[in-house]
């Protein structure tokens, strides 16, 4: 077991790529052995992934050097510098990575039903074992060029996955829109690291965050990093993008994506912690995280209401959440140099927008998966011309009210524990934030409920006479997210306490990072 | 208690929540079943009454999406008219303000490191 837990961080990413090379050998013999391979991987990954959480809470921040003699050692007995590819794991890196498996897990088992009718599947789950890969790579890196290449791998098989079903046209377009925003921001990912390197002939972020200086090409660099990672990541008013793409890809996919969407924000939330730390001119920088947190949440919402597309109508839902958790990290971020209001509640606030990012999710996922249901059963994504439908979806139904619950923030559901805290916590940074989140949590029950009128309730129409429930393996992907949203809001002190403060420390205390690095030097 | 969670000015106990949603449908529960029961399945009495007009067919009489709210867009429509501008669905368009955005905060940055 000590083993494995020293191995963990590495295994946790061969292990979806072995079986993404594995699974198109598998599926040319059996479609069920296949099945079987994805979902016993990624079970494995999840079990490994709480079994490393658990570790780092008993013993700290994990680090695993490539190559090396032995995995702490990070850097080789000839150089003072660590050069090697070194993943660092912290509370931080574990929650996404909790997250990041459960939603795997659903979204392939999701998928058996789902795709089912489609042609290339082995590809389908080669693609999908890909972006899991390239997802526990961006949560896990602890450098900066690996975090770029598995930023890309995540975003080619996503374009993939998005344009998969060829015989819809939106979906190219969609899949073109992604890869080629992707490209781009990829590229000026690519551009701030080569200017980085060149000042400091560092590419590993601790070893690099112990001499930046935020000269003005840092700042250049900062810019870069931190604009790439927030149109990566939908945020008004770069979401241009992201209903058109996400709103077309296979629904399990869509869900998939939505925590590539939160990869992209924890690599804006390193950048700005961990590399830049308290060199950061951090209320400024604060500050651009709350604009764009606070357009995302009104203009994501407002926009979200006027949709007649069920599932853009979830992916400007998606936009709108995320803003909540640039405004509570954002809050944190403005504060980072003054311990009185960290304490007083900077560190609340970022508390309330990381606890959003696990409750997000949970709830934005199924809720694409309903949507995702729907248009399986329907063959429409068009709400106006559906009506009626819990006569025949009734666990779809039910698992769109606890996805709505939860996502509108309405108590008990877990929504409403993390939108508590960011409420009571970015109060007193500014109230203007508190009464802006109040507002799109009452225009999101809003627009859900239209949605649910629209398209579960009224009597039965006569179109949808042959509509059933969704298959078996479909309801237990639902189920799986709903479960969590349960679990979390029946224990959010235990969440809280164990997952989500251990996060946030571990974004507030940059020394422990920068130490984990150099600390390790024999 | 793993279920009562400190915000830092109050405390929030999902549990006693669930609690009052409980006791509430059972109330609820209890009131209905003291309602009437003599009614005639299958006949007219179950049938919807529209002061006796015609009553129309399932779809036709479904409010769609697209009637819901009017007011709520009317009021904010030069918003939405602002707004949708901007989702002009052209990949060029995107990348502009891509490109925009990164140009307003490395000025944001400079300028702010002048001070």
């Amino acid at each position: 077991m000590a083993d494995l837990m020293t191995h963990g961080a590495i295994l946790i990413i061969a292990i979806p790529l072995l079986a993404a090379f594995l699974t198109p050998l598998v599926g040319m013999a059996s479609q069920k052995a296949r099945n079987i391979l994805v979902v016993v991987s990624l079970l494995f990954v999840v079990v490994l992934v709480f079994a490393l959480a658990r570790d780092i809470s008993i013993n700290g921040i994990h680090v695993y050097t490539l190559g090396a003699t032995a995995p702490e050692v990070t850097t080789p007995g000839n150089f003072i510098v660590p050069v090697r590819i070194i993943l660092e794991v912290d509370g931080m890196s574990m929650l996404m990575a909790m997250l990041w498996s459960i939603v795997s897990l659903a979204a392939a088992i999701f998928s058996f039903s789902h795709i089912a009718n489609e042609t290339g599947q082995n590809r389908f789950y080669t693609l999908l074992l890909l972006m899991v890969t390239g997802g526990f790579g961006m949560m896990f890196t602890g450098d900066l060029f690996n975090l770029f290449v598995f930023l890309e791998i995540a975003s080619i098989s996503g374009a993939a996955l998005i344009a998969y079903r060829t015989k819809f046209a939106d979906t190219q377009e969609g899949g073109f829109k992604y890869i080629v925003v992707s490209a781009i921001a990829s590229l000026m990912v690519l551009f701030a690291i080569g200017l980085l390197y060149a000042q400091y002939n560092l590419l590993n972020i601790g070893a690099l965050a112990e001499v930046i200086q935020y000269t003005t090409v840092d700042k250049i660099a900062l810019a870069l990093l931190l604009i790439a990672f927030t149109i990566k990541a939908g945020m008004v008013p770069l979401h241009l993008w992201f209903p058109d793409a996400y709103s077309v890809a296979p629904a399990s996919i869509t869900g998939m994506l939505v925590i590539t969407s939160h990869a992209c924000m924890y690599a804006a939330f390193r950048v700005c912690f961990s590399l830049y730390g308290n060199m950061l001119d951090a209320p400024v920088v604060g500050w651009i995280l709350i604009v764009f947190g606070l357009l995302s949440m009104f203009v994501g919402v407002t926009m979200a209401i006027f949709q007649k597309d069920v599932m853009r109508f979830m992916s400007y839902h998606a936009i709108s959440q995320l803003g909540y958790m640039w405004v509570g990290v954002g809050v944190g971020l403005a504060v980072l140099g003054n311990a009185e209001l960290l304490a007083t509640y900077g560190r609340d606030a970022m508390s309330g927008g990381i606890f959003h990012i696990l409750n997000h999710a949970m709830y934005k996922p199924l809720l694409f998966f309903t949507g995702g249901a729907l248009f399986h059963m329907t063959g429409t994504r068009d709400l106006s011309k559906m009506g009626g439908l819990a006569h025949k979806m009734k666990w779809t139904a039910i698992l769109y009210i606890i996805g709505t619950l939860s996502i509108s923030g309405i108590p008990p559901l877990n929504g409403f524990s993390s939108k508590i805290l960011i409420y009571e916590s970015v109060y007193q940074f500014n109230a203007i934030l508190t009464i802006t989140g109040i507002v799109v949590s009452i225009l999101t029950l809003a627009s859900f409920t239209k949605a649910f009128h629209s398209a579960f309730m009224g009597a039965e129409l006569p179109e949808y006479g042959k509509v059933t429930e969704v298959p078996k393996s479909m309801i237990i992907g639902m189920a799986i997210l709903a479960a969590g949203i349960v679990f979390i809001t029946l224990f959010p002190s235990l969440v809280v306490d164990r997952a989500i403060q251990p996060a946030a420390d571990a974004l507030i205390n940059q020394g422990a990072y920068i130490d984990a690095i150099t600390g390790a030097i024999p | 208690m793993t279920a009562i969670l400190e915000s830092g000015y109050a405390f929030w106990n999902p549990i006693i929540w669930i609690i009052v949603f409980i006791v509430v449908g059972i109330m609820v529960y209890f009131f209905r079943r003291q309602g009437q029961k003599e009614y005639k399945k299958d006949t007219d009495q179950t049938q919807i009454f529209l002061c006796g007009e015609e009553v129309p067919e399932a779809g036709e009489r479904h409010i769609r999406v697209g009637n819901i709210y009017w007011g709520f867009f009317e009021t904010l429509k030069e918003y939405y008219t602002q707004v949708l501008k901007i989702h002009t669905g052209i990949i060029n368009d995107y990348i502009l303000w891509f490109v925009g955005a990164m140009a307003l905060s490395v000025i944001i940055l400079l300028v702010a490191g002048l001070g």
